[in-house]
């Protein structure tokens, strides 16, 4: 089994990347996995990520950030919280799953459309204290650019039936009175929550 | 002389409708001329059983016959004291609830069980228990370890005296040289203390207890009550007598040279979880190749366990030790990084908390196996492994420290040198250890389960040997951490006064608690075949001087299965012998060829076959009447003679039913089922020879579940015999 | 019976029927329901991800901060407002160091909270402070013979698992279709995930779950639901279901209010069935249900 030339493939494990995650808010949970699977087999979307929950962390144990952050997995994660209530060692694994797209926001891993979709929900969000829909999908679109333009097309259909039935609101809801001191909040929580994970 | 018999039907139970109990009376007292027989519709009742009270005394009964329910139960209220010998008849589980009302295989079934029952009652004598001169109730426990010291704490709190002996010069064992212990209390997540110190402190602040250390065991003769043991210190031998025998002799680790697979003996860094202990006992873990810090560990789990090519078992302390040692690594040093690689982490009941916090601290868990260990210029090891998780080549470089967590051989056995094949522990070639010396024909030490583990069956018998009254405890009895243990050595010192209270009233241990009757030799027709002596389960019987069997009756479990092997048949018990089974036999009505009845005598184990039969009845199944169950005290106790009886007799078939064999055997005796089982295959050929059908012996093994399998058993085995046709010998 | 409603923004804009029927059902129940003052966004399933746990919850407790001199409940008929409501809640209540940090961030904006309040989903309330026999005895119209199926989606039931039902196989939903006179069809997925806010950027995601979900309800007529984003999912990709798989569902899915104020029978303008794109008039019809 000793092939010395393959030696340079091999999988280093790696401690550096495993201490980053760790030092999330939610991430010291992950040291507590111990690798049952059964997050995989309760995921909604496990079929179409690059890897299951419980093989992701592995993978963040190991070391391998560059795979953990530009996989999908956590993308995909539609915060359904089966392996949340489902996970023997009581691991929140969907905050966990917020924590890393936190991550690969903050790090430009952003390759995903739900990146942008994240980005422009938060902006609308951020500008009015409520969402506006249209707000959200006209950003989002912005944002992608005109690589998306076939996906606008495709959706056009379902569009047009929800307008017809009332379902899409023209205009944006009323900005939130207290707007100001909402975002003074969110900004103060920001920096304490920064400060503490130092 | 013939003795007072009293014969008792019971018509309670559904017996009175079934069966026509005028006519099974009439067999008691015009066949067998038993003046006195009684009915009562309420025999268990209070009037019932005063009824035989009374007629024990006012007619001085030596024996009641007791046609009712089995014997395996109202057995306390068909007590009537020890000068009275019972014989219960079944009529209850094995004829009217498993048979058909008002028939006349039914009846006959029933009055050849009275038959047998009467006859038996006749051949019956009291038993009369076994008692020596200076029997002894003190206890010796060999081990100065956690078991031994709490074997020995527990006895002496119990008000037994304990002699304990240890080789080494001090007491603790393996376990007095830990650092620390995994977490036996709430919140089940911090080392503690061993409790080593502490026991030790008791065991030699006690007044009951005698302490030798550097001292070994250099021959124990004798039995329970009896044990007349050497010690040697110093090459000084001393001797005293004890009643029963505690081994906790533990187990030593599994010889790391073998691994170096694993870099073992290659690389100073690589070390055993044993090494690491002593580090941490002494308060520094470094490199032992330079001395430098350790930032980076590997721990290897199974390190020669759960392997086909070492120890095939798994050595059940070892993850949860290891666990402990990871937490020494990062309580040195917060920032180190730690992986375990292993097969499976096995962290039983509330080590599963501690198990957390291990993970909690940042140890990272690897499920893997490993492949290669290599060394850099610098004396840094780098592990190469097959990560199972990822299902990639994995590789943890820049180690300081590889921690192999190397399993359990029991000291009984040692590694042996080329060649020798004595006890092998798994697939290591190992030789048996002299820890006991025992003064036994059948070798001085305790004969080995499986892998060297000298135990015998927990699950039916905890803590004991094939040895009468010598328990082990502690990983010398299976691989164990320190609080199975401490459990372990609780429940042996239990079993060993059981042991020594029972012996020393002439009873026997279990399973036959309680039983009086030992085997008695017919001395002056032994033609010394040693059959007896190479047969017991137990070793009880050694050879004089002259070469004649030698039997301890302390160390005799009352199997008969001696009694079953002589082909002299000259052993027997007061209650229980080759005639008195062959008179139950002739008492059989066996009718005549053409009446197309077939007879089959059954021989069922009294241990697991007999409950099922009883239990078939209590569920109502039936099964044809033909057959006459015998109980015996062991399959193993069948002698040949009962089937040469039998066939003279003219019954067509002989059934034995006894408990499974082999490895996994749950035969009570140990040996009994399979000793049937091999002598008879050789009554096969004889009964060619007679131009009999070998087909007519049959044996099944069934256990105390079976009984819903038990009728379909007697009924194939009588559907057979029909296809044979009857026994030519019928009528001779 | 008097409660804090918390809308959130899928109530106030596409999910107007929710809203509206929600209304007409508490009135007839005797359920007021006054709206949380100047609430604001919990942040969807996005906010953390892109914030921080711990900021976007700050922002969910700014609206139980506005309520709780009241001392009334926070009532929430949106799963995922109900969960991040009620998460930031919990893990204010048992959680010190959140705690801290919560009550400085507030503070920054001029507030102030203590955790007293109790925040609950809409169907809690119905099955327990309502109770399934008062909603019976209210019944005009009983929908007897009407197959439904009852999917209850998964942040609701999964937020603290077992609180009010069980996590994957619940029963509350069942039991209200049965007051109704309905009949709760046997539905294994429904508590599966309908693939949430992955329409915009990936919908095959969604078509995909929302087959499997369709195709689970088996015999059923009707489908009800708690979720905005489910009903979105379930009613207005329905088609596109169709035209991905070749498949051909025409489930009408409704808010399981809107099916409370038919079986009711409240003014059929609070019914709200026009929103509904998957057609349900014609099973609705043999009710006496014009739409
Ligand atoms: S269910 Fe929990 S413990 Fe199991 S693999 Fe997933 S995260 Fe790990
Ligand atoms: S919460 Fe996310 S990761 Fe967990 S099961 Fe649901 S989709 Fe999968
Ligand atoms: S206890 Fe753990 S390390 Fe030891 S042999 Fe068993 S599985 Fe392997
Ligand atoms: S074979 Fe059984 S009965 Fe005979 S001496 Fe040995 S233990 Fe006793």
């Amino acid at each position: 089994m000793a092939d010395n030339s393959a030696s340079s493939g091999r999988l280093k494990y790696e401690a550096g990347f495993a201490r980053e995650v760790y030092g999330m808010e939610n991430g010291s949970y992950l040291k507590l996995c111990m690798q049952c699977g059964v997050c995989a087999v309760s995921c909604a979307t496990f079929k179409i990520m690059d890897y299951s929950p419980r093989r992701l962390f592995a993978l963040v144990r190991a070391g391998r950030k560059e795979e953990v952050m530009k996989s999908n997995t956590f993308w995909m994660c539609t915060t359904c919280l089966m392996c949340k209530a489902r996970c023997p060692r009581g691991i929140p694994i969907v905050d966990v799953m917020h924590d890393l797209k936190g991550l690969a926001l903050k790090q430009g891993y952003v390759n995903y459309p739900q990146a942008a979709f994240y980005q422009a929900f938060w902006q609308d969000l951020a500008g009015r204290g409520r969402i506006f829909e249209g707000g959200v999908t006209a950003r989002y679109f912005l944002k992608r650019g005109p690589k998306d333009f076939g996906k606008i097309m495709a959706q056009k259909d379902v569009g047009l039936k929800m307008l017809s039935h009332g379902r899409l609101p023209l205009r944006p809801p009323k900005a939130v009175k207290g707007k100001k001191e909402l975002m003074q909040m969110v900004a103060k929580a920001r920096e304490l929550e920064q400060k503490g994970a130092n | 002389m013939a003795k007072k018999i009293g014969v008792f039907i019971c018509t309670g139970c559904s017996i009175g409708e079934a069966l026509d109990t005028e006519a099974l009376a009439r067999v008691a007292t015009k066949e067998k001329k038993i003046p006195l027989c009684k009915k009562n519709a309420f025999l268990c009742g209070r009037q019932g059983a005063e009824l035989i009270k009374q007629d024990v005394v006012a007619e001085g009964l030596e024996a009641v016959v007791i046609a009712a329910c089995s014997p395996r139960i109202n057995y306390d209220v068909f007590d009537f004291g020890p000068s009275t010998i019972v014989e219960r008849v079944n009529l209850r589980e094995q004829v009217v609830w498993s048979h058909p009302a008002d028939d006349e295989d039914t009846q006959a079934m029933a009055e050849d069980y009275l038959r047998m029952g009467i006859t038996k009652a006749q051949a019956s004598e009291l038993p009369v228990p076994y008692l020596a001169e200076n029997m002894v109730k003190s206890i010796l426990v060999v081990g100065g370890g956690l078991a031994g010291l709490t074997a020995a704490n527990e006895a002496a709190l119990a008000g037994y005296r304990v002699v304990l002996v240890e080789k080494e010069p001090f007491l603790g064992g393996f376990a007095g040289r830990m650092y620390k212990s995994a977490p036996s209390r709430p919140p089940y997540t911090d080392l503690e203390d061993t409790p080593v110190a502490g026991l030790v402190a008791d065991v030699e602040a006690s007044p009951l207890i005698e302490v030798h250390t550097k001292t070994t065991v250099a021959r124990i003769e004798g039995g329970p009550c009896l044990y007349d043991v050497t010690l040697e210190k110093d090459g000084q031998p001393s001797s005293f007598r004890a009643g029963a025998i505690v081994v906790a002799t533990g187990a030593r680790p599994y010889d790391a040279a073998r691994l170096d697979r694993l870099g073992y003996g290659r690389y100073a860094n690589v070390v055993t979880g044993v090494a690491l202990e002593d580090m941490a006992r002494e308060g520094k873990i470094q490199r032992p190749a330079d001395g430098k810090p350790v930032q980076n560990a590997v721990f290897v789990l199974c390190a020669g366990s759960r392997d086909p090519g070492h120890l095939p078992y798994c050595s059940s302390s070892c993850c949860v030790e290891s666990l402990k040692q990871a937490l020494y690594l990062k309580e040195q040093n917060p920032d180190a990084g730690v992986y375990v690689i292993f097969k499976d982490i096995r962290t039983l009941g509330r080590y599963e908390e501690f198990y957390k916090k291990v993970q909690n601290e940042g140890v990272i868990f690897i499920k893997g196996e490993v492949t290669a260990v290599s060394e850099d210029g610098s004396r840094n090891l780098s592990v190469e492994f097959a990560d199972l998780l990822l299902g990639e080549r994995a590789e943890a470089a820049e180690v300081d420290l590889v921690v192999l967590a190397t399993g359990m051989v029991p000291s009984t056995v040692d590694y042996a040198e080329q060649g020798a094949e004595d006890c092998p522990a798994g697939n290591v070639p190992t030789v048996q250890q002299p820890v006991l010396n025992l003064a036994y024909r059948q070798g001085p030490e305790l004969p080995a389960l499986n892998y060297g583990f000298p135990d015998s069956h927990f699950i039916c018998f905890p803590y004991e040997t094939r040895r009468t009254g010598i328990y082990a405890a502690g990983s010398v009895r299976a691989p164990m951490d320190l609080a199975a243990a401490t459990e372990d050595a609780t429940g042996a010192a239990m079993k060993a006064i059981q042991c020594v209270e029972l012996t020393s009233r002439g009873a026997a241990v279990h399973p036959r608690v309680g039983d009086l009757s030992y085997p008695e030799f017919f001395m002056q027709r032994c033609t010394q075949c040693k059959r007896c002596t190479e047969e017991c389960p137990f070793g009880a019987i050694n050879e004089d001087e002259k070469a004649n069997p030698l039997p301890n009756p302390t160390r005799c479990r009352r199997c008969g299965v001696c009694m079953g092997a002589c082909p002299e048949r000259i052993i027997s018990f007061k209650n229980y012998s080759v005639p008195m089974i062959g008179n139950m036999i002739k008492a059989i009505d066996v009718p005549e060829e053409d009446e197309e009845k077939p007879r089959i005598v059954v021989f069922a184990c009294e241990n697991d076959a007999y409950p099922a039969l009883d239990m078939a009845g209590l569920n109502h199944l039936g099964y044809n009447a033909w057959v006459r169950v015998i109980p015996v005290r062991c399959l193993g106790s069948m002698n040949l003679v009962w089937v040469a009886d039998s066939l003279s007799k003219g019954i067509d078939g002989i059934l034995l039913l006894g408990c499974k064999h082999g490895d996994d055997y749950q035969c009570h005796f140990i040996k009994g089922s399979e000793l049937a089982d091999i002598r008879l295959s050789k009554v096969a050929e004889t009964l060619g020879r007679l131009q009999l059908e070998p087909d007519r012996v049959r044996m099944v093994q069934v256990n105390i579940m079976d009984y819903d399998k038990v009728p379909g058993i007697l009924d194939d085995f009588a559907e057979r015999l029909v296809e044979i046709g009857p026994n030519p010998y019928k009528g001779f | 019976m008097r409660y804090f409603f918390y809308p959130g923004c899928s109530m106030e804009a596409g999910a107007g029927s929710y809203t509206k029927s929600l209304e007409a059902v508490a009135r007839a129940l005797d359920i007021e329901l006054a709206e949380v003052p100047d609430w604001n966004c919990c942040g969807a399933t996005v906010a953390s991800s892109v914030i921080g746990d711990a900021p976007a919850q700050v922002m969910s407790l700014r609206n139980l901060a506005m309520v709780e001199g009241s001392g009334l409940d926070v009532v929430v008929a949106c799963s995922s407002c109900y969960m991040n409501l009620a998460l930031a809640n919990r893990r204010f209540q048992n959680d010190p160091r959140f705690r801290a940090l919560a009550t400085k961030s507030l503070a920054a904006g001029g507030m102030q909270y203590r955790g007293k309040v109790r925040v609950r989903f809409i169907l809690e309330v119905i099955a327990n402070d309502v109770g399934f026999e008062r909603i019976a005895a209210r019944v005009k119209r009983p929908l007897k013979g009407l197959k439904v199926a009852g999917y209850v989606g998964c942040q609701s039931v999964r937020t603290i698992p077992w609180e009010f039902d069980d996590p994957e196989q619940p029963v509350a939903l069942d039991e209200l279709i049965g007051a109704l006179g309905a009949t709760a069809v046997p539905f294994p997925l429904k508590a599966r995930c309908c693939g949430a806010s992955h329409t915009l950027p990936q919908g095959e995601i969604t078509s995909s779950s929302c087959r499997d979900i369709l195709e689970s309800a088996g015999e059923a007529r009707l489908m009800v639901t708690p979720c905005p984003m489910c009903q979105l999912n379930l009613d207005a990709y329905q088609s596109e279901v169709n035209k991905a798989y070749g498949t051909n569902f025409q489930i009408p899915v409704l808010f399981f209010t809107q099916l409370m104020a038919v079986a009711f029978d409240l003014a059929p303008s609070t019914y709200g069935l026009k929103a509904n794109i998957v057609a349900p008039g014609p099973v609705l019809a043999q009710y006496g249900v014009a739409v």
